[in-house]
């Protein structure tokens, strides 16, 4: 028989891996907790947001004490947390009590229920019941509360994106593909010169902005808002595709050329097919870039709003809500992560011979 | 099938540097042509025009009789085969050698028999549904030269194409393109610095320097009656030896001395130089022609600094003067380093130089 030789743990290096493991995990953590609370928080009942600790998952049900109060009905609600019935509202009026359940525990109930258990309490001393808690009840006092604004300032911004990319990585990559194919006087100085705009804060500018716009006749309007964007997105965009074109060899141009192709046809079936990556990168710092924008938003615009707008006027009104607020921030946050994982594909599309 | 013909062809880049000077050139149909030179010569330059991917300062380029100067690449019916190979990523071979054929709306049928044969031809045959990331270098060389065959071109250019492989390969490969270009007969223009590339591929070798021509032969032309300095000292492996001497005629007798040497020419080589008595010249020699032998027979003896067996034969270098002179000799008997050596010249292979111009005397 053979005895199997146990290998030597080589304590140095399982350390090693330990801790890189627990470095990892731990910024992981770091990254991803505050936006599960946020998430979270979005599905909270307003009682629940202010309870502490946080629940970790919302509740899909509420389970209900009905008791005679001291001021008429006192109604209680199970704590999770505690492991107990907690009382939260001693009325008389069941109109009340429909709006609390509505606004504070996120678990809608009509007027017929409502008296019905209320009048349950004419043979019984207490009554217990549960009801569905309305999940999405912060979004739709977030649109709500918004009202008419939210949806409209929704489709503007995503016009203002939309309008933000085309002019960008049009203007932005041509400059691109010029930068890296043509040599020219003064070109290093006016790559750069692309970057200077950036440096100026769009608040400290603002007022030439509004005059500006206001002359062109864009105030106030999504074409003059991406307008703003683009400025800094082209800069951006300038570097970023003018790196990709210049990995990509001239002579895979040249060599369509030589067999068939004119220049233009050479640079629609070769090049921009190999720099799709570095446009999709690009397209998606512009979109992220005009969707999150609220600074200039805020003073470029007066009744059409972008959504970024709305979402910071809730977030401000929604003083003693912060399940309110999240639940903006969520709807600013999904159509960016949408779109962020529709435009990965193609930014992992590289191709087997061109390095980015 | 073509011939080209380039008159006075001179490219400019800027006011200031002139790449290729008044090129003139003729290649008959079939020709298998070498532009050889050292990097920087205006090589490429000239293939580039040709090809049509450089504009042309002054001159013409005619490709069968047809002034084609001014076309764009895709209208002159000339393929080529890139340093880096060029071939698009994003395409699979089959894909990259069917580019050319679907621009020229070949049928469906006739364009699957092109592609086949031309990757038969050139061996990646089963390779046809790959991407050139899953390729060596040596195949992505292939798959190259497979695209440039399919489209029947009238000129097939080539710039450097054996440059990106290794040494083992290279030599396999440049005689896979002499064999492909003994089948498809295409007028051939094969750009190279590799001047051992060069004699072994080519009919004819256009030697190039700072954008002029310096000599266009045979092989054995540049080789054996090389026309100046530099071009003795390019060809060959190793190069040509050139020492300075000083020419000598007394009563009758032509001689050639040296601090090393003293040499007796013979009745020829004395007939040709004897218009340039007292003058200093520079004698070429090739290394083989240079031979070991007896003491007595010897007309200089040096001592062996280096000697590099090659098997076949060996490389043995002497120093005279401050000169290296590196002599091809038999490998047997070896010869050790420190060794005293006993050399002379064989007369018939001797070539000289003048001085000042560098050209052949």
């Amino acid at each position: 028989m053979k005895k199997t030789k146990k290998k030597p743990v080589n304590i140095a290096k399982a350390a090693k891996t330990t801790i890189f493991y627990i470095f990892v995990v731990g910024v992981m953590v770091a990254l991803l907790l505050p936006i599960y609370f946020i998430i979270s928080l979005s599905f909270l009942s307003t009682r629940e947001a202010y309870t502490y600790p946080l629940p970790l998952v919302p509740a899909l049900k509420t389970q209900f004490k009905l008791e005679q109060g001291k001021r008429g009905y006192l109604l209680s609600v199970y704590d999770r947390v505690e492991g107990d019935y907690e009382s939260v509202l001693d009325t008389a009026e069941p109109e009340k009590m429909q709006v609390y359940l509505k606004s504070q525990l996120a678990t809608p109930m009509t007027m017929e229920d409502i008296e019905q258990q209320i009048a349950r309490l004419e043979t019984e001393d207490v009554i217990y019941f549960t009801r569905r808690r309305n999940l999405l009840g912060n979004y739709q006092t977030f649109f709500g509360v918004a009202g008419f604004k939210a949806v409209p300032a929704l489709i503007r911004s995503l016009q203002i994106c939309a309008m933000t990319i085309i002019i960008s990585l049009s203007i932005g990559g041509m400059a691109g593909y010029a930068f890296a194919r043509y040599a020219f006087k003064g070109k290093d100085l006016l790559k750069f010169s692309t970057l200077f705009v950036r440096m100026f804060p769009g608040v400290a500018i603002a007022i030439p902005m509004i005059k500006i716009l206001v002359g062109l006749n864009f105030y106030d309007k999504p074409i003059g808002l991406s307008l703003v964007y683009s400025i800094g997105n082209i800069a951006l965009t300038v570097w970023i595709t003018a790196s990709i074109f210049m990995g990509i060899p001239e002579s895979l141009e040249e060599a369509a050329q030589v067999f068939g192709g004119s220049k233009a046809r050479a640079f629609l079936r070769i090049t921009l097919p190999l720099a799709l990556p570095g446009l999709a990168a690009a397209a998606m710092y512009s979109f992220l870039g005009a969707w999150n924008e609220t600074v200039s938003a805020i003073i470029l615009t007066q009744f059409n709003p972008t959504f970024s707008v709305i979402v910071y006027q809730t977030v401000l009104g929604a003083v003693g809500q912060v399940n309110l607020a999240a639940a903006g921030g969520m709807a600013m946050a999904i159509p960016a992560v949408i779109f962020t994982f529709f435009i990965r594909r193609y930014i992992r599309q590289m191709w087997g011979g061109v390095t980015i | 099938m073509a011939t080209l013909t380039l008159n006075n062809v001179t490219k400019r880049f800027g006011k200031k540097v002139v790449a290729v000077k008044d090129f003139s050139l003729e290649v008959p149909d079939r020709e298998f042509l070498v532009l050889l030179g050292p990097s920087g010569c205006g090589k490429t330059t000239t293939l580039r025009m040709v090809a049509g991917l450089e504009e042309v300062t002054e001159g013409t380029i005619l490709i069968d009789e047809v002034d084609v100067t001014d076309l764009p690449p895709r209208r002159r019916d000339v393929s080529m085969v890139f340093q880096n190979y060029a071939i698009w990523p994003h395409m699979t071979v089959y894909e990259n050698i069917a580019y050319a054929l679907k621009l020229k709306r070949m049928d469906k049928k006739t364009m699957d028999k092109t592609v086949k044969e031309a990757a038969e031809m050139t061996g990646i045959a089963e390779l046809l549904e790959r991407y050139p990331a899953q390729l060596s270098g040596g195949q992505q060389q292939r798959v190259a030269v497979a695209r440039a065959i399919a489209v029947k071109p009238k000129l097939f250019l080539l710039d450097e194409p054996l440059s990106n492989l290794d040494a083992k390969l290279r030599v396999a490969t440049r005689t896979e393109l002499k064999a492909i270009h003994d089948k498809t007969e295409a007028t051939t223009i094969f750009v190279t610095h590799d001047q051992s590339e060069a004699m072994s591929l080519a009919d004819r070798i256009v030697i190039m320097k700072d954008g002029e021509i310096v000599q266009i032969g045979s092989p054995d032309d540049v080789y054996h009656r090389s026309v100046n300095l530099f071009v003795a000292d390019f060809i060959g492996t190793p190069p040509t030896n050139l020492m300075d001497v000083d020419l000598k005629v007394e009563n009758g007798d032509c001689r050639l001395v040296n601090p090393d040497f003293d040499l007796n020419l013979s009745a020829e080589n004395a007939a040709n130089l004897k218009d340039h008595d007292k003058k200093t010249l520079v004698l070429g020699v090739r290394p083989e022609s240079i031979v070991l032998v007896p003491e007595e027979d010897g007309v200089l003896a040096a001592q062996c600094l280096v000697s590099e067996p090659q098997g076949s034969h060996q490389i043995v270098a002497i120093e005279l003067g401050d000169r290296m002179v590196k002599i091809i000799a038999p490998s047997d008997p070896r010869i050790e380093a420190g060794e005293t050596v006993h050399l002379t010249f064989k007369q018939e292979a001797l070539a000289f130089f003048d001085k000042e111009t560098g050209l052949r005397i």
